[in-house]
């Protein structure tokens, strides 16, 4: 209703021009308006001036947004500029890795894309043999690099903390191999844009299989020890900055660590209060002292007494199982693959 | 504006690139460009010459060329946190361009706002870090003053 009104103007102006040669469009010194003369019997105007239907329109698709909500998103495969095979490429050098593109295409081919093309061709009514989707999906691949991801990580693990028991390991690869992680990880890798899926964005659970098929992917192309490295890589920075016990909910902690010392023959520890302040603020501190043998194991501090000794007990366990924050970083370096042969350095001398 | 009314973030990189091994940040590069216009000169002088040299020595970027009928050159670069950079590059000649490019590459996706401090570290302190009960004698009174003893 708002739109039509201040058009009628010019579409009167502009009829006007159709007899005329070279002759300007008459409302060009009055009314600012230009023409584009398309050919000979049609031309485009445009008005240069203020805009009087532009506040009102802008109010009307500000409302509708504020109704309807924003549009829903795309996925980038069928926005502009989107070339499969070279993406899949650009995603393999990437990562500095060797993938056979085959096998790399179909992993990332989810079983929900393939019902959802299914369906869409069924409702397109063409004839089911001539349109079959000649792919196959990803479920296979990603079992097999799921479970090469659990059972890699835990080597890994128990190979950078020696001390840490089984619980500890296993809760520590639980959280790098979870959903969260892993998905986190996929969408900045860009595998989020590559993965084909039936819903955009990808669904967190969808993204965790289409990673574990690429690592999959990678397993047949490159083999066990790339793998490795690959995961070490990317899931290993994970655990920058983590604390032990954020990954590993342990309920009792001064329990488990009378257990550990009592394998390691040590005399069971002792709380002693060391610190106190504040005790009738709001705000009290009190820092507890693990002792065992009269030598100071660990201190920690709390809010209540508690939850001080709790906490003592947390940093001692840590520092048994050398997970604490000044512990040496964990080795990313890049396998030594080259080894250096005797003619040069003879012929260096 | 001032610095407290404009945007700002930590020094940080996106998923700890360079601790396993360094992955280039720039997923894709869309240039838009027009066959006939002036201000697209340097664009298609590049796209003769350089963009070919460009996407061999990035194999993990995808270049996208697309003439258009536009007045304002434009490339898109986007990257693998997500977040899209669009340069305008009406009338720079074809260095500049490389040029440009070389410093899109380099970049982490991040965006380009104030940081606020210069360093990050996620292993802040290797002896432990200060508290005020440092280095006192354990004593569960009130804080005061330590005792100096004589010399």
């Amino acid at each position: 209703m708002f739109l039509v009104g201040p058009f009628t103007r010019l579409h009167a102006v502009s009829v006007a021009n159709m007899a005329s040669g070279y002759i300007l469009n008459r409302g060009v010194l009055t009314l600012g308006i230009h023409c584009q003369r398309v050919c000979r019997n049609v031309s485009l105007s445009q008005v240069r001036e203020k805009k009087r239907w532009m506040k009102a329109y802008t109010y009307l698709m500000a409302k509708k947004l504020k109704l309807e909500g924003p549009p829903p998103p795309n996925p980038r495969s069928q926005q502009p500029h989107w070339d499969h095979h070279a993406e899949v490429q650009a995603f393999s050098s990437r990562l500095h890795e060797n993938f056979s593109l085959e096998v790399l295409k179909t992993a990332f081919i989810n079983p929900c894309y393939l019902q959802a093309e299914h369906k869409r061709r069924q409702g397109l009514g063409v004839g089911a043999e001539s349109t079959a989707l000649a792919l196959e999906d990803n479920v296979q691949l990603s079992e097999k690099g799921a479970s090469f991801t659990r059972s890699f990580l835990t080597d890994w693990c128990r190979a950078s903390f020696p001390i840490l028991p089984s619980d500890g390991v296993e809760s520590v690869v639980r959280h790098l191999a979870s959903t969260g992680v892993v998905t986190y990880v996929a969408r900045n890798l860009g595998v989020g844009d590559l993965a084909m899926s039936a819903e955009c964005p990808v669904p967190d659970d969808v993204l965790h299989s289409t990673f574990m098929a690429v690592v999959g992917a990678l397993l047949e192309s490159s083999g066990a020890e790339k793998t490795g490295l690959f995961l070490r890589d990317f899931l290993g920075p994970q655990l920058i900055g983590k604390d032990l016990f954020d990954m590993w909910k342990v309920v009792n902690p001064m329990g488990l660590l009378v257990e550990e010392l009592t394998e390691r023959n040590v005399p069971l520890p002792e709380p002693r209060l060391i610190r106190a302040a504040g005790a009738s603020t709001v705000l009290p501190l009190y820092f507890v002292g693990l002792y065992s043998n009269q030598k100071l194991l660990a201190q920690g501090p709390g809010e209540t007494l508690a939850a001080a000794e709790e906490e003592a007990a947390r940093v001692a366990l840590r520092i048994l199982y050398g997970y604490t924050e000044n512990r040496r970083p964990l080795d990313f370096s890049p396998l030594q693959q080259h080894q250096q042969p005797l003619n040069q350095s003879i012929s260096s001398n | 504006m001032t610095s407290r009314g404009t945007a700002s973030r930590f020094l940080k990189s996106v998923l700890q690139n360079g601790v396993g091994r360094y992955v280039c940040q720039l997923k894709r590069v869309s240039i838009r460009f027009s066959k006939k216009g002036q201000s697209s000169l340097g664009v298609r002088e590049f796209i003769e010459e350089g963009v070919v040299d460009y996407a061999k020595s990035n194999p993990s970027t995808v270049v996208y060329v697309s003439p258009q009928p536009c007045r304002v050159p434009k490339i898109v670069a986007e990257y693998l946190n997500g977040n899209v950079r669009e340069e305008i590059v009406t009338g720079k000649t074809s260095p500049q361009i490389s040029e440009l490019l070389t410093k899109l590459t380099d970049q982490s996706g991040l965006d380009i706002i104030r940081i606020r401090k210069p360093f990050h570290t996620d292993s802040p302190s290797i002896q432990g870090q200060w508290h005020p009960f440092t280095n006192r004698p354990p004593s569960v009174g009130p804080i005061g003053p330590q005792k100096q003893h004589a010399e």
